[in-house]
């Protein structure tokens, strides 16, 4: 609650205000066509460089050394026969004596080496004497009344209580009570390129090539860690292997990095290997719910009570939204954020979302179930009002007709066999929205044109989106426009998180054009001796006025520029994005009853993002949310173990990925609202997916399983329930 | 161009397995697999001091050793340590780096390369153990016409987002196309089902996969 690692819901406002400046197209040619993202062919070539490709001359590789132990106090560090190894070139400690490290993959010390296989030798090495201390590895653990004190001031950070309305009266009113227990696992990142950087030094002044998704901010982390000017840091991401919300600094592991490249005085590179990935650079934490619910008989919502916990890990909060989306009119709930020995939360992919829905939608329809209500029905009666950022209303029937929602059958399958299907639904809401993002337009006399924004590609295409509006804003081909990013010497923009990175680059991005486009009519009509008015450039040409034998080629009319090209700045401002979006999961599975295993067999959703400015990136990131949320559903799931404080399972074969097999039939519709403009679809479609396929679970075997993920011991220990 | 090739032509003294065995932690992944695939001991706990003291085992390392690769069509010489795999050496040494490492583990899949024909995972092949064999790499695919119809496929359908698992999944697709020129969706399935993606671009994988079959490398 209030955790500072938690994007603000839908604050700004939900439509564009009127009165603004600049405005989209109305008839765009590029903007909301199939445009090919720009940057395929490297990628599919392997010639795209991501930070962990890039290698510099007379390079070292970094390797840090992290704590074996969940909870232990530095003694001390020796560093002496390290030193002496092949090839070691630098050291570090990263924890002083008496220090302590809090959980395994804590950093404590640091080296770098001429290979990697040296450095990796070498570290084993370093000497750290450990005084182990008790730990607290699990929730259950930390909650113990009588564990230790570890966190300052305690394990369990209890909030105040949130409350509105009577609840009394509202329990007073119900016709039907749920009273149940409900729970998310911790979710790892599993960013395919790990944190890292490559870090270079000249004449004081440092170059990283960082695993980032924030190029300026991380300049500025750099900065302020190395007590540097910011002046002095450059920092580039021109390719980057993923993030979901884990990547928006430095980090230890680049400050490292920096400081072992100035003390060997070369350039290192120090990439995490996926164990580390795994123990120390993000999560998403957990999420407990105890609920007691009511509802009329004709399906009203009647109150809401909770009790709420999760762990973010190490000194990290666990918040998350409840109830989620439906309206109770009287409602209470206090949360815990529960301290673990475990590696910190970071941001993930709609941060407390996925919590908040899978708990809030099991609830609705097990309350559905206790009145014998279609939970699409009962979801409609208990929507708030419809708005353009809350169009669950349309949606919902929308999916359902889609999907085929009508052949749903009561609560559990009593078709015979051991495969039992099921239906699920359920509903989510994002806010995105922009921000302060800044952009320079070059036209060159040779006809050249390059926008340069500092954003990055995380992999949702921005660059794409760079290229296709600069082209349609100036009437030029597409391929006539060089679009140039994730370099912090390019003017400014956030990091790219919170669905917030097409709404606020391409404003930016459309206003620097026009403006460019100004100047260049300007400039033309100047030099030809015509009125700026009559300049217009269409399809690649040049008309001025009506004269058709005037009319000339882009090249020849930036020729006629003289040597001086035009170069404008522009920034992000109102009236070209605004802020919220909804959407709908309609999920079918099926249930071997026999094995435990669930299928997920197809998934409709619904989802709106604004103004659409590439369907065909647009619906990549759903298929990918969607993906995404078929692994919190079923597969992944961190596990500690109490005993030793280890995590089981930091690898990409024990936690447990989506595959190729596992993936749905997924029915993908786009809802575009181009009167919102630019929006933000990175997390959304990920949100609603696994409370579907919960809903579904139950739907088909007649039982629920409220813990995710619904692994088939769980499913086989549920169904013990009916005998 | 990594400048460790330089200092590695040089003959670096290397003494990691000392390093190793004084350290008194066992073995590392990597010597398991030097333990195991060269001297073809399967009790890897023994260390690899040991190994070596046994007889009539050939030891090879742990210093450089030299070792020829033959990488899409191009010989290249290194001086790398045994236990290097054929995913580092191409990363480190050679600067050739569509591979990607991931896990690290053969769990993945985005190191893929073809061997001889074969897909491997490269992060768990040594470099000395692919000498003499014709090793693919997604850097060799397109020509002079162009992109592979797999590459140009998947840039079509979208399959790529992040693009970090790409290259193995181009290789994967490759391969399995290469024994399998029109497999049925469940085949192709299967045949990808060694690759993992965090993107979730696996849909338009598939698709793009189904989309290039059939089609010969003009």
């Amino acid at each position: 609650m209030g955790d500072k690692h938690q994007v603000p819901e839908v604050k700004s406002p939900a439509t564009i205000e009127s009165g603004a400046a600049y405005s989209w197209p109305e008839a765009p040619i590029l903007i909301g066509s199939r445009v090919k993202r720009v940057d395929g062919p490297d990628k599919v070539q392997g010639k795209a460089k991501y930070s962990y490709d890039v290698n510099r001359p007379g390079m070292l590789y970094g390797r840090i050394l992290r704590s074996p132990y969940a909870h232990a106090r530095i003694v001390s560090i020796d560093f002496s026969a390290a030193k002496r190894a092949p090839g070691v070139r630098a050291t570090l400690a990263i924890l002083e004596p008496g220090q302590r490290a809090m959980y395994q993959g804590d950093e404590v010390a640091a080296l770098a080496a001429t290979t990697e296989e040296l450095a990796a030798d070498a570290l084993r090495l370093v000497r750290v004497k450990y005084e182990v201390l008790p730990h607290l590895a699990t929730i259950a653990q930390a909650m113990d009344p009588i564990a230790p004190p570890i966190f300052e001031g305690g394990n369990v950070r209890r909030g105040n209580a949130e409350e509105e309305g009577d609840l009394e009266a509202g329990f007073a009113a119900a016709a039907h009570t749920v009273e149940q227990s409900y729970s998310t696992q911790v979710e790892t990142h599993q960013s395919l390129e790990t944190h890292g950087c490559v870090c270079e030094w000249e004449d004081g002044k440092l170059t990283a090539w960082a695993s980032t998704q924030a190029v300026h901010g991380t300049r500025e982390g750099f900065a302020k860690a190395l007590e540097i000017p910011q002046s002095n840091v450059r920092v580039i991401t021109q390719y980057m292997g993923g993030g979901f919300g884990s990547k928006f600094g430095p980090d230890v592991q680049g400050i490292t990095c920096a400081k072992l490249a100035k003390q060997a005085d070369a350039a290192v590179k120090l990439m995490l290997d996926r164990k580390e990935e795994q123990l120390a650079v993000g999560n998403r934490p957990s999420a407990f719910a105890n609920i007691k619910a009511g509802v009329t008989a004709d399906g009203a919502l009647t109150a809401f009570d909770a009790e709420t916990w999760g762990t973010g890990g190490a000194g990290r909060g666990a918040g998350f939204p409840l109830p989620y989306i439906y309206q109770f009119p009287n409602r209470r709930r206090v949360h815990a954020d529960v301290y673990t020995n475990a590696g910190p939360q970071r941001a993930m992919r709609a941060p407390g979302h996925p919590q908040g829905c899978f708990i809030t939608e099991l609830l609705m329809d097990e309350l559905a179930d206790q009145i014998q209500m279609d939970p699409v029905e009962f979801r409609l009666k208990n929507l708030p009002p419809k708005a353009p950022n809350a169009m669950w209303a349309d949606y919902f029937p929308k999916a359902a007709q889609r999907f085929g929602w009508s052949k749903r059958h009561p609560t559990g399958d009593s078709t015979p066999g051991p495969i039992k299907t099921g239906f699920g639904c359920a509903a989510n809401r994002w806010g995105g929205g922009g921000r302060g993002s800044q952009a320079r337009c070059e036209i060159h006399p040779d006809g050249g044109v390059v926008m340069r924004c500092g954003t990055q590609d995380i992999g949702t295409g921005i660059r794409t989106i760079v290229q296709m509006i600069t082209a349609e804003t100036l009437g030029i081909p597409f391929e006539a426009v060089i679009p140039e990013i994730g370099d912090s010497v390019y003017p400014f923009s956030g990091g790219s998180g919170g669905s917030t990175t097409s709404p606020s680059v391409s404003p930016a991005i459309r206003i620097t054009a026009e403006k460019a486009r100004a100047e260049f009519a300007d400039r033309l009509a100047s030099a030809l001796g015509v009125d700026a008015t009559n300049v217009v450039v269409r399809d690649g040409r040049v008309l001025i006025g009506e004269d058709t034998s005037k009319t000339m080629s882009w090249k020849e009319a930036c020729r006629r520029l003289g040597t001086e090209l035009v170069s404008v700045d522009g920034k992000w401002e109102r009236g070209l994005s605004s802020s919220g979006s909804s959407g709908v999961q309609l999920a079918e599975v099926e249930v071997d009853i026999e094995t435990g295993v669930t299928k997920v067999k197809r998934i409709t959703i619904v989802q709106d993002c604004g103004l659409v400015l590439d369907p065909l990136t647009a619906e990549s990131q759903v298929y990918g949310g969607v993906i995404m949320g078929v692994g919190f559903a079923l597969y992944e799931n961190r596990i500690m173990d109490r005993n030793t404080g280890q995590m089981v399972n930091p690898n990409m074969e024990w936690y447990l990925l989506p595959g190729m097999s596992d993936v749905p039939e997924i029915d993908i519709t786009v809802v575009s609202q181009p009167e919102r403009g630019v929006i933000g679809l990175g997390e959304p479609p990920t949100i609603a997916t696994a409370a579907a396929i919960g809903n579904a679970v139950a739907n088909a075997t007649g039982v629920r399983v409220r813990s995710l993920p619904i692994t088939p011991d769980k499913v086989l220990e549920s169904l013990d329930q009916l005998f | 161009m990594s400048p460790k090739k330089n200092e590695i032509l040089t003959g670096l003294p290397c003494e990691s397995e000392e390093a190793s065995d004084s350290s008194g932690l066992s073995v590392s992944r990597r010597d398991f697999f030097k333990t195991v695939s060269i001297a073809g001991i399967a009790t890897a706990v023994i260390s690899p001091g040991a190994t070596r003291a046994q007889e009539g085992v050939r030891a090879i390392g742990p210093n450089s050793v030299p070792v020829e690769l033959m990488i899409n069509g191009q010989s290249h010489k290194l001086k790398i340590e045994p236990r290097v795999t054929l995913l580092d050496a191409a990363r480190n040494q050679l600067d050739i780096t569509g591979a990607k490492r991931v896990c690290d583990r053969g769990s993945c899949g985005a190191c893929t390369m073809i061997v001889d024909g074969r897909a491997v995972y490269s992060c768990s092949t040594l470099a000395i153990e692919v000498q003499g064999k014709e090793i693919r790499t997604v850097e060799g695919l397109a020509n002079a016409d162009g992109l592979h119809p797999v590459q140009q496929a998947f840039c079509d359908t979208d399959g790529l987002m992040c693009g970090f698992c790409t290259p193995g999944y181009v290789v994967a697709a490759v391969s399995m196309l290469e024994k399998n020129p029109n497999p049925t969706p469940e085949e192709a399935r299967a045949g990808l089902d060694g690759n993992i993606c965090r993107c979730g671009t696996y849909a338009r994988v598939l698709e793009a996969t189904l989309k290039a079959q059939g089609v010969r490398r003009g």
